[in-house]
């Protein structure tokens, strides 16, 4: 062994705030006086040593509770489905696990795993995927043995794999009974244009186009030592874990032939006003933006803290404040605006009201936003944005099992640890001039799109009582409903 | 998204339920410190020194089912008022907004007598609809309303608006929210283990001086949650229904959220008279998990918590038990969904003591190894999905249920045959060792498994102390341990009885899905032949159809080739229509 395998993790240094019992209660909570804490990132390069054969391990021990964790993060995901197999990522997930293994059938697997009380579970995502079991650390061998057998030997056999397939066309029939699975669907579309992958949605003949053969390629050809990293954490013993590893997860080959690269979305949507009716629901959803930006844009740490004051903070966001406090139209109303460090996120801004408020709501979120741009927001909204993301980051940190998987993602995504690092730094340092550059900058109103999906005749006619009109944000577009099987659009 | 004033915490509380089983007493067990204050007040306390951060939350021994008719959905609205502020936090001048609350009740006391005038001309039938709509507004009403929008911009003038959460988001805290169930009210949040003296102000400040500020806009933004939450979905509105006609005398039969009628009618004053009878602090229990001492904590309680004096008499008791169901009941909904199945018994108590064979009785049936899948899934190709068992104690009442949604060309009878089939089984012969060993094994990795998040632990703690007492968590294990076959058996006959039986199915609603054959159309083609279709089968007079018919042969020479595959489908359909109507099966839209 080249490297002790675990050290110690949490450098956690805690001084309690010293309070005196008999004083006398403060007249404001502003009065009273807090002890420090002092936290420090666990170190990830500590955490980490490599399996002979080469894959990363980040190991962390807490033996508070008889459990352990072993999780297999690969890379790869839906952007790898060829075009006509939509719906492979979902099913080849669904039935990695679910379709025996080994010697066993799919019966008997889930027959011995639930035996052991483990939990294993396997999730292909987007752009990256995980096999992750969770099981009592007294039985951790006999477990670990079936999780190889999913990772190398899944059968994928067939009557699950029908089910599987059922199970995804039950669901897709389900995509317009509420407005906001209609609502998700076109927002994606209208942001990121059809051709853009997280926009090839299974059809029926996609569906009915995929074999098991495919969907067990697809699956265990991201397995392998040149594409995986593993994060284990619990109550584990140091010297057996790393004999157990090198037995199972040490003995995967190495391929050495690189995924293809993620595609980036290319996409010009038009600005404007998009309409979906539906005609049995009397409250509207209302969604409005446009594309976003990667993990690492240099005013990212500036529109995170604008976008908490504009709509992302909740309850201490301006959009909640107007919208819900002070006027009633709706039970939530947000901003967000991610940052993946992968391909482009969105600026987002969403709410559902009662039909005939919608457009006056909407307006009030344009002039919200309108308000961003014009003018510095105040030292008490900067204060209370900043300090939540510095005083709640340790969250972030608060297990054994988050730790490990954040710095397992990092190497797997290619996001430096050092990110972690100056996280805190980097928010304490954004004020008011840099949160006005970026949304004078990076946040465009004249390129939004506005997605309304309820019923669209109500919703058209508004409120006596409160002004205000969709054509006031652009042109207005029908779209039409898309039949649930082939996602062509229904004429009507 | 915040889940800030959720209208019910059914669903964690199920979550609970669901992994509420442990194998083995002595080894999954919270040390937990528990201090009554001298009002009343429960504290339970558990150190965990791994994180520096706290858990904090106090839970209202109050739902739902405490309200009485005419305002429904005031436990719930309450719990939103608790965000509004206190006479200290949320106001630039409390006086004047004092004064301005006075004259706004006296404004709504006004509009009332005009509401109850509006209602008895509704029984009459002289009103149409809901009275709370634009349309129906009297000239009173509106002027009344012009009043209130004055007194309320005036107020705004002295409101800090959400003061309250933001001053526990400046300080670092998380997770601020709260939820009502049927028979809790729980306030939560994480706060940074430096700051837990700022949760005993902020918690004890809104227990002794909460302002019920916004009133009115606030119950605005309820009818939105509603709206969203029941009225825009396609099945909780039947949900909603379902769970009417499923209890009987108890009061779990109105929905948390509340009725729309009531919701729209509650008043300021009503609020303070529920605030008074359930929030006293001996109807209250506290919880914190984290990184702090107990020693301190207690004496942070003792200050701050201990100020507020004890209520002076007990919140009124549930007296009313649930009526015997002396046959079946169905329920039948067309709506936007795929076609399901299910069937609620009653069931028992959370303190009851046949609960712990029925929580091993619902673990038997559920998940892939489970004998719902396995016959419904592996022997007959009936369920899509997961069929699922599922038993939820509340505080007087508990309910248990299976269900499933169907395969393609699954009759609803045939799959609420298979699911009554397992039942029945379960009547009359006793479970496999095997079954009950993988059970209790499972159950006792689920005991560690529950206790790993702090967060979810305060609320175990603090939940299972309405529903019964918070050492359930520690004393449920060596009972589920202690639950034998022949427990599981009895508990299935005594139950499961058939005319305790309710059933709800949903069948999807008809157009929600589109004619294949139209789908297989495209371009101008394919709209054309769905409208002229869609005007056949309304088409009630058979010389019309065949009138129809002869146009269409005659056009059909000339169109191009692009409509012929619509023109033939079409021509097929009237002659079904035709028939269908010779065969008196025509049916008015």
């Amino acid at each position: 062994m080249r490297r002790q395998l675990i050290l110690t993790a949490i450098c956690l240094v805690f001084t309690a705030g010293f309070i005196a019992a008999d004083s006398e209660i403060p007249q404001r909570p502003e009065e009273l006086v807090y002890g420090s804490i002092e936290w420090n990132i666990p170190d990830a390069d500590a955490l980490r040593t490599e399996l002979s054969n080469g894959i990363p391990v980040y190991a962390m021990r807490d033996g508070q509770f008889p459990l352990v964790s072993i999780a297999v993060y690969f890379r790869g995901g839906r952007y790898l489905v060829p075009v006509g197999q939509e719906g492979l990522h979902t099913i080849a997930d669904e039935v990695w696990r679910t379709g025996g293994a080994g010697e066993l059938t799919a019966s008997e697997l889930d027959e011995e795993l639930d035996f052991l009380a483990a939990i294993l579970s396997t999730n292909i995502g987007d752009v990256t995927g995980s096999v992750s079991l969770n099981v009592l650390s007294k039985d951790l061998e006999a477990a670990m043995a079936l999780m190889m057998d999913v990772l190398t030997k899944p059968r994928f056999q067939e009557d699950r794999f029908a089910k599987a397939k059922d199970d995804l066309i039950q669901g897709m029939k389900t995509r317009n009974d509420n407005t906001a699975s209609i609502e998700g669907r076109e927002w994606s579309r209208l942001i990121y244009g059809d051709e853009f992958f997280l926009n090839r949605l299974p059809t029926q003949a996609s569906v009915d186009a995929i074999t098991s053969r495919q969907a067990k390629d697809f699956a265990t050809s991201l397995i392998r030592a040149d594409n995986i990293i593993v994060a284990v954490s619990g109550d584990f013993d140091e010297a057996a874990i790393k004999v157990l590893l090198e037995r199972t997860i040490g003995t995967l080959p190495k391929l050495d032939a690189p995924l293809p690269a993620i595609p980036q979305p290319d996409h010009n949507p038009e600005p404007g006003v998009y309409v979906v009716n539906k005609e049995d629901v009397n409250q509207g959803r209302v969604s409005y933006g446009h594309i976003g930006y990667r993990l690492g844009d240099p005013d990212q740490f500036a529109l995170l803290v604008g976008n908490d004051i504009l709509g992302g903070g909740g309850f201490t966001a301006r959009m909640m404040k107007t919208i819900r406090s002070d006027e009633g139209l709706a039970y939530g109303a947000y901003s967000s605006l991610g940052f993946p460090t992968t391909y482009p996120g969105t600026f987002r801004a969403s709410f559902q009201s009662k039909s005939s408020t919608c457009a006056y709501a909407a307006k009030l979120g344009y002039d919200i936003i309108g308000e961003m741009r014009a003018d510095k927001v105040t030292e008490e909204e900067l204060t209370v944005s900043r300090n939540q993301f510095v005083e709640t980051f340790p969250k972030s940190f608060s297990s054994a099992a988050q730790t490990v998987s954040i710095f397992a993602l990092d190497e797997l995504l290619g996001r430096p640890h050092d990110y972690w690092v100056d996280y805190r730094d980097k928010v304490s340092a954004v004020d008011a001039d840099a949160v006005l550059e970026a949304f004078k900058t990076r946040i465009h109103p004249e390129k939004m799109i506005v997605l309304v999906v309820g019923n669209i005749a109500e919703i058209m006619t508004g409120h006596p009582d409160h002004e205000a009109d969709f054509t006031e944000f652009g042109p207005v577009t029908k779209l039409p409903l898309r039949d649930p099987m082939t996602l062509e659009p229904i004429v009507e | 998204m915040n889940l800030r004033r959720m209208s019910t915490v059914a669903g964690f509380v199920a979550l609970i339920l669901l992994t509420g089983l442990v194998a083995d007493a002595n080894e999954a067990n919270v040390p937990v410190t528990e201090v009554t204050l001298d009002n009343g007040m429960k504290l339970l306390l558990v150190e965990r020194h791994d994180s520096p951060r706290v858990a904090a939350g106090w839970i209202a021994h109050v739902g739902s089912v405490n309200e009485e008719s005419g305002v429904t959905g005031i436990a719930h609205l309450f719990e939103h008022m608790m965000f509004k502020g206190t006479e200290t936090i949320g106001t630039t001048d409390f006086e004047a907004e004092m004064e301005i609350m006075a004259e706004l009740d006296a404004v709504r006391a006004e509009m009332e007598i005009e509401y109850t005038a509006l209602r008895e001309a509704k029984r009459r039938g002289d009103v149409q609809g809901n009275i709370y709509l634009p349309e129906n507004q009297t000239p009173r009403l509106a002027e009344l309303r012009e009043k209130m929008k004055k007194l309320q911009e005036a107020q705004r003038e002295y409101i800090v608006n959400n003061e309250y959460d933001k001053i526990y988001t400046n300080q670092g805290a998380t997770s601020l929210n709260a939820g009502t169930s049927s028979d809790i009210t729980v306030y939560f949040v994480d706060v940074p283990a430096n700051k837990l003296e700022l949760w005993f102000w902020m918690e004890s400040d809104r227990l002794l001086n909460a302002v019920f500020r916004e009133f009115y806009s606030e119950r605005d933004v309820v009818r939105e949650e509603r709206r969203m939450r029941v009225e825009s979905d396609p099945t909780a509105k039947y949900d909603e229904q379902f769970d009417f006609m499923f209890w009987g005398s108890v009061p779990y039969h109105h929905p948390t959220i509340g009725w729309p009628s009531d919701v729209e009618s509650i008043n300021r004053a009503q609020a303070q008279a529920f605030f008074d009878t359930f929030y006293a602090p001996n109807n209250i229990t506290a919880a914190l998990v984290g990184d702090f001492s107990s020693e301190e904590a207690i004496e942070l309680a003792k200050k701050y918590l201990g100020r507020i004096p004890a209520g002076q008499t007990p919140p009124p008791e549930i007296i009313t038990e649930e009526i015997e169901q002396l046959q079946e009941r169905r329920m039948t909904a067309t709506a936007d969904t795929n076609p399901s199945v299910k069937i609620r018994w009653h069931a028992v108590p959370f303190v009851h003591q046949d609960r712990y064979a029925l929580d091993v009785l619902t673990a038997v049936l559920n998940g892939r190894t489970g004998r719902l899948y396995k016959a419904m899934v592996e022997e007959q190709t009936l369920a899509t999905g997961q069929p699922y068992a599922g038993f939820d104690s509340f505080k007087y009442a508990g309910q248990f249920e299976v269900g499933t949604d169907l395969a393609d060309g699954v009759t609803h009878e045939q799959a609420e045959a298979a699911l009554l089939a397992e039942i029945e089984k379960l009547k009359s012969e006793p479970v496999s060792e095997r079954e009950l060993a993988k059970v209790k094994n499972k159950e006792l990795a689920n005991s560690f498994r529950r206790l790993q998040s702090n967060f979810y632990l305060m609320f175990q703690l603090l939940i299972y102390d309405v529903l019964g007492n918070w050492d359930f968590i520690n004393t449920s294990p060596a009972k589920i341990q202690a639950v034998t076959a022949d427990d599981v058996m009895r508990v299935a006959n005594k139950y499961f009885r058939d005319e305790g039986r309710n059933f709800l199915s949903y069948f999807r609603k008809e157009g929600a899905e589109e004619d294949p054959e139209i789908a297989a159309l495209s371009g101008q083609a394919k709209s054309m032949a769905k409208q002229t279709i869609t005007q056949i089968n309304q088409i009630t007079d058979p010389a019309e159809i065949q009138g129809l018919l002869s146009q269409i042969e005659a056009m059909k020479g000339q169109a191009p080739p692009e409509f012929q595959g619509a023109l033939d489908l079409i021509v097929e359909r009237a002659q079904e229509r035709l028939a269908a109507l010779a065969e008196g099966t025509g049916e008015e839209e």
